[in-house]
């Protein structure tokens, strides 16, 4: 309903909002490009089973040859276009020498570190290569974002070199000294040994330095295809040249050689699915799609689609199940080694699906506005504000810096800090000692402090998340994240009260025996580790009250400062004032309520109804506490007593007890949330109220509608309606003082004087009825007269 | 003139009396088709977990009954958009002014978390199933799960044609009708419209008086707020359900399908792949809905509103007299009733009621449901 209206406003004038380039009818495009890098990734993993059996460079010449039958098939490139020079032939045989040197280099690269692994560095394509270098290697690199993906990228290699430890088994299955085929692959394979890495960490550089040339190759190979008429015409040309060069050397090969293929009739199946699916059909579906799409968005989902399914076949490949199904063509002697699926190349596969996607996305200058209208001319006008340009990357180094100076300025937030760095060292500690012990308990439990932790960091980020500039979207700011945070803080307990409520009962039904001995010493360190955390937060509340404060009284100096723009002048000492005074007062009010009770629970209290973040993240800590408390006196039970049931029992007590405490923070959020008015000022606004009703010239008000945004901003709205001979300005300015006395310090009013008009365009009826109304009332008028005439 | 005021503390409440309120939540629930369809639902879900539990106590199986203390789990979704549907059909009182419209929201918010919850746990005890695959007892996963597939199924369906033509109909048709007149006509009048309508409405006014008027407004406002709870309450309530629905639909199927390849193919690895692939696609679908609600929740500015907003500033900025614009605030109360409030800085010879009422056939264009418009005249 709103596009079209908002349309219709713009008399026909084409759709609001981000211009974007429209994107129907390109999914037959990406489903058939997905399909091949699929059917691609597919035609790899056979050719490696293929080179385990053929020799590298005779295996290249079948490839080359078959590419080079199909192609001149299709393609016909000596009956069609204009002939070739004998210039242009000499850069095709160039092409030819260099296109066989990459793939040479990329099959061999294969045969050292697998099909997973060459897919995962070979498939790239020229665009993502190519903001990679221009990020490496030149300055201007394009922003914080391609520098990340270029680090993803990096950090993705290095994964694959270090982290990946497949290098044993394979190194000594495959490859026993001193059995090299040919004078080519040991070539190689002095210079890998010469650069001290093991055959498949050098497989890994070559294939990047193959990646590198291959980019360098399409690049400079543009020229020449526009010459000779096309790339499909170049390729066909380059495949049958480099089948011409190939075949002297394959000749000599199988004269001086034995073969080790004992039937290549058997081998025809595999080779013809190689040559389709990676050479022919990959080529052909690329450059259409090329046409059809961006460069970048072709990159991404061919890349993220080839990832994937290179790490499912990487999983399934040597399944008995992908053994029946490709039984027709499959190589007839199949050697069991193969290149395992390692934690190291599943975190590189994430990380280089990370940088494609990355790297691949166009840079988005330009193309953020929003399109609000046309100027007189006619031609579109676009708007940039605030939160458009924010939307830009923001340099990752620099945000967490920044973010980290707000923490430490804070004094909440800078406890809740220092609290996490603890809980999380002692985690990591926790993880360790149970790695290195070997104990199963130990590191379930550091797990699930982990767990614990992320409620930490919701906080954390909460408190960051309101200190936030509102924007245009967020119009009141970001205050409500608190809230929130604290809701969602009080539900997590809820469901782990659940959880642990459950447990205990069938504990209770069902005791299982405990091995008690290493209980104690870890629950009394998490019992000191929590302990330090409520002292810390008890701490940061006391002082968070008096901050909150000021914090407030910094706002409303704000506020202040921006009605004084507006030049009345003699309500802001007042304002200002009243408010800070309340304010103060409050918090006085709190303290001594601490003061007095010193009681913990009350305090808990206190700080749920003041403090709805803070009181999320300590009741957290609470019952963390509660648990490790416990865990120690049902472990002293079971220790001396021989109580068993003692554990569930002390568990059931703690959920009932978490279970409780959550019960008032949750319905305190919910009421916020549900945009009730703030239980505390309740009285005052009643009375604020009346005294509107009092201010002389006020006819009545309706629709107060009055809320807590956060804790700090208390919002309202209200209509007041006055007769017609009174000074607008000066109700609004009586109002605005009273309610501000009230607490109120982000108010709307709207004065009406003519309220059946007001009403009637105010609510939603619209322009045209009222006038219809008006007319129809009108004409009633003159008939009764008897004096209208048409 | 007569002092007007609220007496608020006469208004006792009634004796509580348990049965008159739960009968009356009952005739709530079963008055609206929504949460009827939910309430059934949750009947028919409940007692599947009870058999389940019975049957699993009588057979002495502890998965069973595992099982359907999950499913228990599980109706607390369907409990929370059942008790939001009936809670946000209470009236507005002093307390909460905008009434309970807000509870489908936050019921939408809950069930996206615990759908979350849900999704994790499913994702991390499939990564430790996949590192080491557990032996299942497939032989009697099968009956179980195609069981609850079709419980799942039948909730679909009802959602689906119940709940969702629902919404469709009622709401958007009422909508529709109630912003016709306003818009259609709107744009083409605007430009010269104003002059006229200003005089028209500057003489009536006068005459009939604000006494009319203000009762009349504050009736109509209810009306029409309570009409839109309903409408609207089906959506962010629904699309929870609906999600979850969905999800322990695929959950179901996962299972089938792993149970299936465990049972032919003696693919033991089948098992966490799936329930991991479900906790993923969970976590996807769900996140749509969790940003929705809490950017409802945070007073964000509705995307629907985001293009047509700078666009209705300007116009208002083209008004004769008005100088400037500040501290807009647009957000949204319940699904499709958006409120607003803004200030406007105006020259001390302008019309303030003309402007008044222009800002607001402007705004209401643009779907405003509420605005309030504070008239700042600047200083000489």
């Amino acid at each position: 309903m709103e596009e079209k209206y908002s349309g219709q406003a713009l008399a026909g004038g084409g759709v609001l909002g981000p211009v974007d380039v429209p994107s129907a009818r390109l999914t037959r495009y990406i489903v058939l490009l997905c399909f091949t890098k699929f059917l691609k990734a597919v035609g790899l993993f056979e050719a490696y089973d293929l080179l385990k059996a053929v020799h590298l460079v005779q295996f290249i010449f079948i490839v080359q040859l078959g590419s080079a039958f199909f192609m001149v098939l299709f393609q016909k490139p000596f009956s069609s276009g204009k002939a070739v020079t004998k210039r242009q032939w000499i850069k095709i045989f160039k092409h030819a020498v260099v296109g066989c040197i990459i793939s040479l280099l990329w099959f061999f690269g294969l045969t050292l570190c697998g099909p997973l692994r060459t897919l995962l560095l070979f498939e790239h394509s020229d665009v993502v290569v190519l903001s990679l270098l221009s990020v490496l290697f030149t300055s201007s690199g394009g922003g914080p974002a391609k520098t990340r993906g270029a680090a993803f990228f990096i950090i993705a290699v290095v994964c694959l070199l270090l982290f990946d430890n497949d290098d044993l088994m394979a190194k000594i299955a495959e490859h026993p000294e001193g059995h090299h085929d040919s004078a080519l692959t040991h070539v190689l394979y002095t210079i890998i040994a010469f650069l001290g890495v093991a055959d498949h960490k050098g497989g890994v550089l070559l294939l990047v330095l193959a990646l590198c040339c291959k980019v360098g190759f399409h690049m400079a190979s543009r020229k020449l295809s526009v010459d000779v008429g096309g790339a499909k015409r170049l390729q066909a040309l380059s495949h049958l040249v480099s089948v011409l060069l190939l075949c002297p050397w394959v000749i000599v090969l199988s004269l001086t050689t034995e073969s080790k293929v004992e039937s290549w009739s058997s081998l025809i199946m595999p080779f013809i699915t190689v040559i389709f699916f990676v050479v022919i059909l990959d080529f052909y579906v690329e450059s259409v799609c090329s046409v059809k799409m961006e460069a970048s968005t072709c990159a991404r989902y061919g890349s993220f689609l080839i990832f994937v399914s290179a790490l499912l076949f990487g999983n399934f490949w040597t399944h008995p199940i992908t053994d029946q199904l490709r039984a027709m063509n499959k190589p007839p002697h199949h050697e069991s080694t193969e290149h395992v699926l390692s934690g190291g190349v599943v975190v590189s596969a994430v990380f280089f699906i990370l940088s494609a996607n990355i790297l691949s996305s166009p840079s988005r200058k330009g193309q953020k506005g929003t399109l609000i209208g046309y100027s007189p001319e006619g031609t579109p006008l676009y708007n940039f504000m605030g939160d458009a340009l924010q939307q830009s990357s923001q340099s990752l180094p620099r945000f967490i810096k920044e973010s980290l100076k707000q923490i430490l300025e804070e004094y909440d937030s800078r406890q809740i800090f220092y609290f996490l760095c603890l809980n999380l060292a002692f985690t990591f500690v926790e993880l360790f000692y149970g790695v290195w012990t070997n104990s199963l308990g130990l590191i379930s439990d550091g797990f699930h402090m982990l767990f614990d932790c992320s409620a930490l960091v919701m906080g954390l980020f909460a408190a960051l998340m309101t200190r936030w500039k509102a924007t245009r979207i967020f119009s009141y700011g970001y205050g409500r994240v608190e809230i929130l945070s604290g809701f969602i803080n009080g539900l997590f307990l809820m469901v782990i009260a659940f959880f642990v409520f459950m447990e205990s009962v069938a504990r209770l039904v069902d005791p299982p025996d405990i091995d008690t001995n290493m209980l104690t010493p870890v629950s009394v360190g998490g019992l000191i580790v929590n302990l330090v955390g409520i002292c810390a937060f008890s701490h940061a509340h006391s002082h968070g009250a008096s901050r909150g404060g000021c914090h407030s009284h910094d706002h409303s100096h704000s506020h202040h400062g921006h009605s004084h723009s507006h030049g009345h002048g003699h309500s802001h000492g007042d304002h200002g004032h009243s408010h800070g005074h309340s304010h103060g007062s409050s918090g006085g009010g709190m303290n001594t309520n601490m003061r007095d009770m010193h009681a913990f629970l009350i305090e808990l209290f206190n700080l749920i109804t003041h403090f709805i973040l803070f009181s999320g993240v300590f009741l957290h800590v609470l019952a963390d506490t509660l648990g490790s408390v416990g865990v120690i006196v049902s472990t002293i039970f079971i220790q001396q007593f021989g109580w068993l049931i003692a554990d569930p029992l002390c568990s059931l007590f703690i959920a009932t007890l978490i279970f409780l405490s959550v019960i008032p923070l949750l319905k305190d959020a919910c009421q916020v949330l549900l945009l009730r008015i703030p239980p505390e000022q309740e009285k005052d606004l009643h009375a604020a109220l009346e005294k509107i009703q009092k201010i002389e010239g006020v006819i009545s008000y309706r629709d107060p509608h009055f809320w807590c945004h956060s804790a700090s901003v208390v919002a309202g709205t209200i209509h007041v309606q006055v007769v017609s001979d009174v000074m607008e300005q000066r109700i609004v300015q009586q109002v605005t003082a009273i309610l501000k006395d009230a607490g109120v310090n982000n108010l709307t009013v709207q004065v009406e004087k003519e309220a059946y008009f007001q009403h009637m365009s105010g609510l939603s009826t619209g322009f045209q009825d009222v006038l219809a109304m008006t007319q129809q009332l009108e004409s009633m008028k003159y008939y009764k007269d008897g004096t209208y005439i048409m | 003139m007569l002092p007007l005021s609220i007496k608020d503390d006469e208004y006792k409440p009634p004796k509580f009396n348990l049965l008159r309120k739960v009968s009356g939540w009952f005739r709530s629930i079963l008055a609206d088709k929504t949460s009827r369809n939910l309430f059934f639902f949750l009947c028919l879900n409940l007692s599947f977990a009870f058999v389940e539990l019975l049957y699993g106590i009588w057979s002495n199986s502890l998965g069973l009954i595992s099982d359907s203390f999950h499913m228990f789990f599980d109706c607390t979704a369907l409990l929370a958009g059942l008790a939001a549907s009936v809670i946000s059909k209470w009236r507005s009182n002093d307390a909460f002014s905008y009434g309970y419209v807000r509870a489908e929201v936050l019921a939408g918010f809950v069930n996206g978390l615990f759908l979350i919850f849900t999704a994790f746990f499913i994702f991390s005890e499939g990564v430790e199933r996949a590192l080491e695959p557990p032996d299942v007892h497939h032989e009697r996963l099968l009956p179980v799960s195609i069981l609850g597939f079709i419980v799942n199924l039948i909730g679909i369906f009802v959602f689906q044609h119940g709940g969702h033509g629902h919404s469709h109909g009622s709401g958007h048709e009422h909508s529709h009708s109630l912003f016709n007149g306003g818009l259609s006509h709107g744009h083409s009048h605007g430009g010269h419209g104003h002059s006229h309508e200003h005089k028209h409405g500057h003489g009536h006014s006068h005459d009939h008086g604000h006494s009319h008027g203000h009762s009349h407004g504050q009736d109509y406002c209810h009306d029409d707020h309570s009409l839109e709870g309903m409408a609207g309450s089906s959506k962010q309530i629904l699309q929870g359900v609906f999600l979850h629905i969905v999800a322990d639909t695929l959950g179901s199927i996962g299972v089938i399908i792993s149970a299936i390849l465990m049972q032919n193919y003696g693919l033991m690895i089948a098992d966490p792949i799936c329930s991991m692939l479900i906790a993923l696609l969970i976590g996807v679908s769900i996140v749509p809905l969790l940003k929705e609600s809490i950017g409802i929740l945070m007073q964000r500015t509705p995307p629907s509103l985001e293009n047509a907003l700078p666009q209705c500033y300007q116009r208002v900025q083209q008004l004769q007299g008005v100088y400037s614009l500040h501290d807009p605030h647009f957000w949204t109360l319940c699904t499709d009733v958006y409120i607003g409030t803004l200030k406007l800085l105006v020259a001390p010879d302008a019309d303030g009621r003309w402007i008044l009422s222009q800002t607001h056939n402007i705004f209401t264009q643009a779907g405003v449901r509420q605005l309030y418009i504070q008239i700042d005249v600047a200083a000489m």
